[in-house]
C-alpha cells in the first residue's frame, strides 16, 4: 500500500527531472558550434524513428537482448548455486573464495579478450565472457543471504522429511528472495553494459556492433539513438518484469489486510 | 520406537547419561524436568534430528514434530503450510485445519494470524503428516493459561482421533497429566530418566 503511494508521488518529480535534462540537452546542442558533436534531441528522435522503420533497430536490439538474457540466466543460475554452496558450507567457502575474489577484480575487458582468444570469436565466447563478469557478484550477494538462512525452518524441513527439491523451492529460495532480486536488478544493468563491449570487440550484429561502426564515422546522432533506445528497453524490463515480480514474491510480508 | 542412549555430550561436556525409552502407537509419555536439563536434546535425538550421540535408535514409525515456536513458512499461506511440508492433499489439510479450529483461515499468511492460531496450525500440520508418534517440545509455552488449556485438550482430542502416540517435553507436570501421559523425569548430571 505504502509502496504504491510512494511510486505515485515519485512520478511527478521523476517526469520533471527528465524534462529538465531534455531542456539542458536542447540548450547545449543549440550553443555548440559543431552540431555533429552534440545533435539536438529531435535529430536523435528522428534517427530512432528511421532505424525503427527500416527494421534495423529491432534486429540488432533483439540480438543484444538475446545475449543479455542468455548471460543473465547463466550468471544467475551459476551464481545462485555457488552462493548457496559457499554460504552453507564453511569448507567450500574457504576453497572457492580466493577464486571469487580474483574474478571480482579481473577487469571485464581482460575476461572478454581472453574468452575470445581461448574460445574463439563466436556467440559462446561472448555470452561466457559476460556471464563470467557477473557470476562472482551474484555469488557474493547470494552467499550473504545463504549464511543467514533460518535454522529453525531447516530443522522443520528435516523433521517432516521434505524432499530436496521442495526444500529448495519452498524453504530456501523464498528466504533468498531479497538477495536474488537485488542481484537481478544490479545484474541486468551491469550485464547489458558489458554485452555492448563484447559486441563492440567481436560480434557482427547487436547494439554494440552498431556503435562500433558509428564510432568510426564519428556519428554522435547514431550513437545516442542506439544508446537511448536500449536504455529505454532495459528500463521497461525493470519496470514491467523485475518490479512486479519483486512485489509478488514479497506479498507475504504484508500484515493483516 | 526405541532409544538406547549411552551418552550425549556437547563440546566435551556430558549432558545426558544412559537412558532407555520406548514408545509405540497409542502410548503417551511426558518427559519432565527443569529447563536446561537436556529435555529438548533428548527429543531431538528421538526425532532423528540429532544423530551425534552414543547409543542406538530403532524404529520406523512415522514421526511428526511440534516445535517450541510454530516454525511456519511465512511466505506460504496456512493451507500450503500444511500441504508442502507433509505432502498431504488439500482435502486432508482442510480437514485438519477444521479440527484445529482454523476453518476459514486457509488463505491467510502466518503473519496475519495470532500466535495461538499459528500454534494450532503447527499442531494441525503435525497431525496432517499422519504420524504414528507425535513429538512435541514445550508446545504450550508462551501461551496464556486459557489458550494453553484449550490447546492441551485439543491435542488430546486429536490424539484420540488419530490413535497416535505422544512424546511430550514439558516443565509443567499438569500438561502431561491432562493428556494422561506416563510421566518420566529427567534429573541429575548427566541427566537420567526417573519414573515419577
Amino acid at each position: 500500500m505504502s509502496q504504491d503511494s510512494n511510486s505515485r508521488s515519485g512520478l511527478w518529480p521523476g517526469l520533471m527531472s527528465i524534462l529538465a535534462m531534455l531542456l539542458i540537452w536542447t540548450v547545449a546542442s543549440q550553443l555548440t558550434d559543431r552540431p555533429q558533436t552534440l545533435p539536438a534531441p529531435w535529430q536523435v528522435a528522428a534517427r530512432i524513428g528511421h532505424l525503427a522503420a527500416t527494421g534495423e533497430l529491432w534486429f540488432n536490439a533483439g540480438m543484444t537482448l538475446m545475449r543479455v538474457a542468455a548471460s543473465f540466466a547463466l550468471a544467475m543460475a551459476i551464481g545462485l548455486a555457488l552462493g548457496l554452496l559457499m554460504g552453507r558450507s564453511r569448507r567450500v567457502d574457504d576453497w572457492l573464495n580466493p577464486g571469487i575474489i580474483i574474478l571480482l577484480n579481473v577487469p571485464a575487458l581482460v575476461v572478454i579478450v581472453l574468452s575470445y582468444i581461448w574460445v574463439g570469436l563466436n556467440e559462446t565466447a561472448a555470452i561466457l565472457a559476460v556471464a563470467l563478469n557477473k557470476i562472482p557478484v551474484v555469488t557474493v550477494m547470494i552467499r550473504e543471504g545463504a549464511r543467514a538462512l533460518r535454522p529453525d525452518l531447516d530443522e522443520m524441513a528435516s523433521a517432516f522429511r521434505m524432499a530436496p527439491a521442495a526444500r529448495l523451492r519452498h524453504v530456501v529460495l523464498p528466504q533468498l528472495a531479497p538477495q536474488i532480486a537485488a542481484a537481478a536488478r544490479a545484474g541486468i544493468s551491469l550485464i547489458w553494459k558489458i554485452v555492448l563491449v563484447v559486441e563492440f570487440l567481436g560480434r557482427s550484429n547487436g547494439v554494440g556492433f552498431k556503435i562500433h561502426l558509428l564510432f568510426s564515422s564519428f556519428d554522435v546522432t547514431g550513437v545516442l539513438a542506439w544508446a537511448l533506445t536500449f536504455v529505454a528497453i532495459m528500463l521497461a524490463i525493470d519496470l514491467f518484469i523485475l518490479r512486479p515480480w519483486e512485489r509478488r514474491v514479497n506479498r507475504w510480508r504484508q500484515d493483516a489486510a | 520406537m526405541r532409544l538406547d542412549l549411552q551418552a550425549k555430550s556437547f563440546a566435551g561436556k556430558l549432558i545426558l547419561g544412559p537412558i532407555e525409552i520406548s514408545v509405540g502407537r497409542g502410548e503417551r509419555v511426558a518427559i519432565l524436568g527443569p529447563s536446561g536439563i537436556g529435555k529438548s536434546t533428548l527429543l531431538r535425538i528421538l526425532a532423528g534430528l540429532d544423530r551425534n550421540f552414543q547409543g542406538r535408535r530403532d524404529g520406523d514409525e512415522r514421526l511428526a514434530m511440534v516445535f517450541q515456536e510454530p516454525v511456519l513458512l511465512p511466505w506460504r499461506d496456512a493451507l500450503a503450510n500444511i500441504t508442502i511440508p507433509t505432502g498431504c492433499d488439500r482435502k486432508t489439510a482442510i480437514e485438519w485445519m477444521g479440527r484445529a479450529g482454523l476453518a476459514g483461515h486457509e488463505a491467510k499468511f502466518p503473519r496475519q494470524m495470532s500466535l495461538g492460531q499459528q500454534r494450532r496450525l503447527a499442531l494441525a500440520r503435525a497431525f496432517a503428516a499422519g504420524p504414528d508418534i507425535l513429538l512435541a517440545d514445550e508446545p504450550y509455552a508462551s501461551l496464556d493459561a486459557e489458550t494453553a488449556t484449550r490447546m492441551v485438550s485439543l491435542t488430546g482430542e486429536l490424539l484420540d482421533r488419530s490413535g497416535a502416540g505422544l512424546i511430550l517435553v514439558t516443565h509443567d507436570p499438569n500438561e502431561g497429566a491432562a493428556l494422561e501421559a506416563r510421566a518420566l523425569r529427567l534429573s541429575g548430571t548427566p541427566a537420567r530418566l526417573q519414573k515419577d
